[in-house]
């Protein structure tokens, strides 16, 4: 059996007419336009003499520019050194991250008072020790240029808080029988819950209304009325052994994508000795990144969910009246015979905010009895508790002027709501309104009162994100501005003047003694875990109702769905370079968001193509201009459009964040009482414009079609474990071989079938090794500079002709075509530097400025490049990167690499490059080194997981493995022996030190694929 | 104050005031000579051979002009490149000799020569962190919070350690700290300046290679004033490298090593032999 899949990463490769994008250089260069300069013709702009003025003057130039003098240093030592800090040695904390709800366990690493890289926190049961791309982001927002540095009142900046607080209670006082109303997120800190009661009681004409960015009360609600109980429970990936998804992006997005990602991936590990493996179907309309990691993908709308749902429901027994409906090939008796068999051992879910479609999810649950093993009700997660009625109503208060004060903790409805817009025209009525913004956001222009809370690196906190598990923050960093923790604001509102140096300290530590935890331990630990009796889920909900509320809902031919970008997220933390940068594990498209639509679609229903401009119409609101981008795997009749882009940058300043995107959230609307993200009728695209390139990484760094995937089924490894690895190849050396047994040997082993592509190695890359950022223009000249890449591939079966550029396949000619489109199936492949141990990038290198070591690190030497990129012409993997500019001082790149406060970020152990220059992935050579040092100084031996690269730690999954091959009891030398390992272009005889383990999928090898034509 | 090894606007004062003063010497001796021709032209019986007949040109108008003008253009290009020379090590990082003043007039000679202060008492991070670490005021206050030199300054406090004091807010006067002073960090001059491409680690050298701070620093116990004592150059660290052997028998971590050289008969390995010379044990 050969591994007969064609696999390819963008629609330029197998169409010959879309390959513009290809035609560039290598490193996208475009040539020097030697023409012009050396001309003498008189229409040019610039000829040999003007050559010759240039030279000279720059010869000069450069003569005058050396005669700087030497800069004088200083060294400025504490006055009184705190304890424990010591220059040159980083400090960790345990804290939790705040830009998620779901208070997730983190570790901050603090070097010289400023925290410069977060990771998870691998001890906690809440973590497992990755974080996701967003989280390692995040450590951006303490630096941001956009965060307020003072409070602001009535457009004033106002240093002194006495003065704040005095309008504020001046304000508070002026509100009288309208009352206050306090709006937050889903309240998961008892201290802030501690805060609003206390602030309750001072003015009892207070309401507290949830206001969440994205709304999960479609499933609030159905579990209200299947059990009784508003919340959202645990869901347990960890034990499902078939997960079936409508539409959720579990792993990406959807309620607590990290750790369900670390969850999920424990039972989709087989090895020779167990060889179990959870089987997962996906049923989506869009592609999502959950999506490629399922077994069996299904596009279909997410309109005809609830009905496939129903349909679901009574082959398993339920009997419901609904008209019947099946996916493509009976695939839902497939699905349902795999759920029968696996009863207890299953997750069903849905992404729909839809109470009815909810309702159905929990009586298949209940019905399948996974309430208690899969799902448990009795744990909740608080990570949302937002109801649209009671912001509506607010919202409506607030446009009929019946509220005194209003105080905006931490949300930004004018952005977030769908009705943002009549939202901050309501503010206007409201008496005062009042924002704990730490930035100038949407809804915090209405504000006349800003008193910017701390981040959430500056300050204590205690969160419950899930019941009886407690997180708990500390601040990391001295606040960077002339902030105040918003439960000290509100405890002072409250008329409780609190006091101390800490007081919100003292706040966390009370509590923490009254939950009976050790206060000390708790804060060197960052979580502390209280049982939690477990509940008897009794389901109670009306089946039938629900049933024939679906049956009788209606879809069109077109609809839309709003969806999130895992790098994005909702858009609340979207000033964040990192997040942009950072190509979309799906679309590979960094900056933008766009509308997707199917390749057949865009070629007979809107008659598009990839790049055209088109108008958004819907009956919610219109989007007047968003690029087209054609989506594999996509449902026919199914669009989708990002949400989390169309924020507004305040401050002056010119990057690729300024007017980045469109807003989709006026699209969003309500039914059933929950904000729908799916506008199922009355949507027309109408071409407005055409010849948009997209900043998409997909076909840079190509590999022209060579075989560097292996993928196999699972029941050909539990026969075979060395499936597609089977034949060795045979290898005439040109190389004189070192010998690397003695010392340590660096290696690393990445499973394919646990990475899941959410690109959170990619931005812990950026951030440990101080990857510039370069912008969407450059990338789009394949200049992106990171480090680690992960590569996508879309397959489908085709007959074993391998895919190259020289062989593409015309969709014109192919007929057959539009089910390749919408029947692909993916795979992640993250690529950096393999460290070959006969690198044939060293050898083309003039200067010797790449260079092996003894422990086998392809070592790359700055100051001796010259910049002649044969290296990175030279290397198979194409990982290679050259610095075009000098990202630190030029002004064009306007990210934090050229503020002095985004600079703190900066590694301090890791040199910033300048122009000119090759750099690379480097294997973290400075953990290494450091842990090397650290081993030496305390008389030992280096221990397994001493060393860490910054990929490793980040990743969610623990899909990637570092350390020395020369040990032989190490999990890496373990590992290179696994038969499912393999050398990525063994045959090329570079002996990588990089091994990927062959990616199973649990699925049948399946007849269609035999059947389509060759 | 003189903040590099050759300071410009200094050395550019002394250039303009050596061509005023050549102009001066040049015009005055113009005027003297038209002075003299005018005596001699009135009278030329008075007429004594000049200075420059009289003493000079008996020895000179011997000499080859060609050979005078080389000796006088190889001087200058010897003086000049020599200057040069310096002047563009320091341009590029080498400031070896560079002895800035610093805003207190420390005295290691004093501290760690006379009484005998071991560094690491005030240099306390060299032996785990990368940084030696100037130290803060606090570890000055440990001796000078009664160290005050009152003998010498007629029973005030010593100038120089009134400095620290005022840093930290103390009052000497009293003996007690002053409450919720403004600290003012001391501001030292940084004499040794690596670049951002080199990496450093005082620890591997001090706590797992036990050299001497001398090694590198010179004898920081007789100077006055610190200067830096080796060029911080690529190639003095390479040399180093390979003429110092690894502590291979008291340090677990070469337990491997240290067997595979009892396996071949050696005793001694040097830090190059090692790796130590490979690229990203620095840079990175």
């Amino acid at each position: 059996m050969t591994n007969s899949n064609q696999y390819w990463k963008g629609l330029e490769e197998i169409e010959t007419s879309l390959s513009s994008t290809t035609n560039q250089g290598e490193f996208g260069d475009e040539g020097l336009p030697l023409d012009e300069v050396f001309s003498d013709s008189e229409g040019l702009s610039s000829n040999r003499r003007d050559f010759l003025k240039y030279f000279g003057f720059s010869v000069s130039a450069v003569a005058l520019a050396a005669c700087n003098k030497a800069p004088v240093k200083y060294a400025v030592p504490y006055v009184e050194k705190p304890e424990n800090v010591t220059p040159g040695v980083p400090l960790y904390y345990a804290t939790n991250c705040g830009i998620y709800n779901e208070g997730y366990p983190i570790v901050a690493k603090v070097r010289e008072g400023r925290p410069i890289k977060l990771d998870g926190n691998e001890k906690s049961p809440l973590a497992s020790g990755g974080l996701s791309a967003a989280g390692q982001a995040s450590i951006l927002s303490l630096y941001d240029v956009h965060r307020l540095p003072n409070p602001v009142i009535d457009g004033e900046e106002q240093e002194d808080w006495a003065e704040v607080d005095k309008a504020v209670k001046a304000a508070l006082k002026a509100a009288g029988s309208k009352g206050v109303r306090i709006v937050t997120r889903t309240v998961s800190s008892p201290l802030l819950q501690n805060a609003i009661n206390k602030f309750k009681e001072a003015y009892p004409n207070t309401e507290h209304v949830v206001y969440d960015p994205i709304s999960y009360s479609g499933i609030l609600s159905a579990n209200e009325q299947s059990f009784g109980k508003r919340v959202i429970p645990n869901y347990r990936f960890d034990k499902a052994e078939v997960v079936v998804s409508f539409g959720a992006d579990f792993l990406g997005t959807w309620v607590s994508p990290t750790r369900f990602a670390a969850d999920y991936v424990q039972l989709r590990r087989p090895t020779e000795e167990d060889s179990t493996m959870s089987r997962h179907y996906q049923i989506e309309g869009l592609m999502s990144m959950t999506g490629t990691n399922a077994d069996y993908r299904y596009p279909m709308n997410d309109s005809k969910h609830g009905l496939l749902l129903a349909n679901l429901y009574n082959k398993l027994g339920g009997s419901v009246s609904v008209p019947s409906m099946d996916l493509p090939a009976n695939a839902l008796e497939k699905i349902a015979a795999d759920l029968r068999s696996a009863k207890g051992k299953s997750l069903v879910v849905s992404n729909s905010n839809d109470v009815n479609v909810q309702v159905m999810v929990n009586a298949i649950n209940d019905i399948l009895g996974n309430y208690g093993s899969t799902i448990d009700m009795g744990t909740s997660l608080n990570i949302s508790a937002y109801d649209e009625a009671a912001f509506n109503n607010f919202a409506s208060d607030a446009g009929k002027g019946n509220i005194g004060a209003a105080i905006m903790i931490g949300v930004n409805p004018v952005y977030h709501h769908a009705k943002g817009g009549a939202l901050a025209e309501a503010l206007k009525n409201v008496g005062t309104v009042i924002s704990t913004s730490m930035n100038m956001d949407e809804t915090t222009e209405s504000a006349s009162i800003v008193a910017p809370d701390d981040h959430w690196l500056e300050s204590w906190d205690v969160k419950e994100p899930m019941s009886g598990q407690y997180t708990f923050s500390q601040p990391v960093i001295s606040k960077v501005f002339n902030t105040r923790s918003v439960i000290h604001s509100l405890h002072t509102w409250a008329g409780n003047d609190l006091t101390g140096d800490q007081p919100v300290m003292d706040l966390a530590k009370a509590y923490v003694s009254d939950l009976g935890a050790p206060w000390k331990q708790s804060i060197h630990d960052g979580f502390y875990s209280k049982p939690v009796a477990s509940e008897a889920a009794s389901f109670v909900a009306n089946v039938s109702a629900a049933a024939s509320s679906i049956a009788s809902g209606s879809s069109s031919d077109v609809e839309l769905v709003l969806y999130q970008k895992v790098g994005v997220l909702d858009g609340t933390w979207s000033l964040n370079p990192w997040c942009h940068e950072l190509p979309d594990p799906v679309t590979k498209v960094a900056y933008d968001n766009y509308v997707t639509v199917a390749k057949r679609d865009a070629d007979e229903v809107f008659n598009l193509e990839n790049g055209d401009f088109v108008k958004v119409t819907t009956p919610n609101g219109t989007i007047d201009r968003l690029p087209v981008l054609i989506q594999p795997g996509q449902a026919r009749g199914t669009i989708g459009v990002a949400l989390g882009y169309g924020r507004k940058v305040n401050k002056q300043e010119s990057n690729d964040l300024v007017d980045l995107g469109k807003n989709a959230y006026p699209l969003t609307s309500e039914s059933n009482g929950s904000t729908s993200y799916l506008v199922s009728s009355g949507i027309s695209l109408e071409k407005v414009g055409s010849g948009y390139t997209f900043a998409q990484t997909q076909t840079h760094w190509s590999i022209e079609g060579r075989d560097t995937i292996r993928e196999a089924t699972l029941s050909e490894y539990e026969t075979n474990p060395k499936v597609r690895n089977e034949h060795a190849p045979h290898i005439v050396s040109l190389w004189n071989e070192h010998d690397y047994s003695k010392g340590h040997h660096w290696g690393m082993a990445i499973d394919l079938n646990a990475c899941n592509g959410c690109g959170s190695c990619v931005v812990s890359c950026s951030i440990e090794n101080n990857v510039p950022i370069v912008g969407r223009d450059e990338i789009r000249r394949r200049r992106e500079m990171h480090w680690i890449r992960i590569d996508r591939y879309y397959s489908f079966n085709s007959g074993g002709e391998a895919l190259t550029k020289e062989k593409a396949i015309d969709s014109k000619v192919d007929g057959g075509e539009y089910d390749h489109y919408e029947k692909v199936s993916t795979m992640h492949v993250p690529v950096m530097c393999q460290h070959c141990d006969n690198a044939p990038c060293e050898t083309v290198c003039p200067v010797l400025a790449t260079t092996h070591s003894t422990e086998g690190l392809n070592q790359m030497t700055y100051n001796r490049c010259i910049g002649t990129k044969y290296c990175g012409n030279n290397c198979p993997y194409k990982v290679r990167r050259f610095n075009w500019f000098r990202y630190n001082l030029n002004s064009k790149y306007n990210y934090h690499f050229n503020s002095e406060l985004g600079r703190m970020v900066l590694n301090p152990d890791v040199t910033v490059r300048s122009r000119g220059v090759m750099e690379k992935c480097s294997f973290c050579v400075q953990n290494i080194q450091m842990a090397k040092l650290k081993a030496k100084r305390e008389n030992r031996k280096l221990a397994e997981g001493d060393v860490s690269t910054a990929c490793q730690r980040s990743c969610p999954t623990n899909a990637i493995v570092f350390g020395d091959r020369n040990d032989p009891n190490s999990r890496i030398a373990q590992l290179f022996n696994n038969n499912r390992s393999y050398k990525m272009l063994e045959e090329t005889d570079v002996k990588p030190s990089v091994v990927y383990m062959t990616k199973i999928r649990n699925k049948e090898l399946e007849q269609e694929t035999t059947t389509s034509h060759s | 104050m003189s903040n590099t090894f050759y300071s410009n606007s200094t050395f550019l004062a002394i250039l303009v005031l050596v061509v005023v003063l050549i102009l001066i010497t040049g015009l005055l001796y113009a005027i003297q000579r038209q002075v003299a021709k005018m005596v001699m032209a009135k009278h030329p019986e008075d007429s004594e051979p000049s200075y420059y007949n009289r003493v000079i040109k008996p020895v000179v108008s011997d000499w080859n002009p060609t050979i005078v003008t080389l000796v006088v253009i190889g001087a200058l290009v010897v003086i000049l490149g020599a200057w040069g020379y310096g002047y563009g090590m320091n341009e590029v990082g080498v400031q070896q000799g560079y002895s800035p003043d610093q805003p207190i007039n420390y005295s290691h000679k004093l501290h760690a020569g006379d009484l005998k202060i071991d560094c690491q008492y005030c240099h306390s991070t060299a032996s785990y962190s990368k940084h030696a670490s100037i130290p803060s005021a606090n570890t000055c206050m440990n001796c000078h919070k009664g160290v005050q030199l009152r003998d010498r300054y007629d029973g005030e406090v010593s100038p120089e350690i009134q400095k620290i004091y005022d840093a930290i807010g103390f009052d000497a006067d009293n003996g007690v700290y002053i409450e919720d002073y403004p600290q003012k960090p001391i501001k030292w001059v940084r004499i040794h300046n690596l670049p951002d491409l080199a990496y450093f680690n005082h620890s591997q050298h001090v706590s797992v290679a036990g050299l001497e701070c001398q090694t590198c620093h010179g004898p920081i116990e007789e100077m006055e004033k610190v200067y830096q004592f080796s060029t911080l150059q690529m190639g003095w660290c390479i040399n180093c490298h390979r003429e110092r052997g690894i502590d291979v028998e008291n340090n677990d971590y070469y337990e491997d090593l240290h067997k595979d050289m009892k396996a071949q008969g050696k005793h001694w390995v040097s830090v190059a032999e090692n790796g130590g010379l490979e690229c990203s044990k620095c840079h990175y």
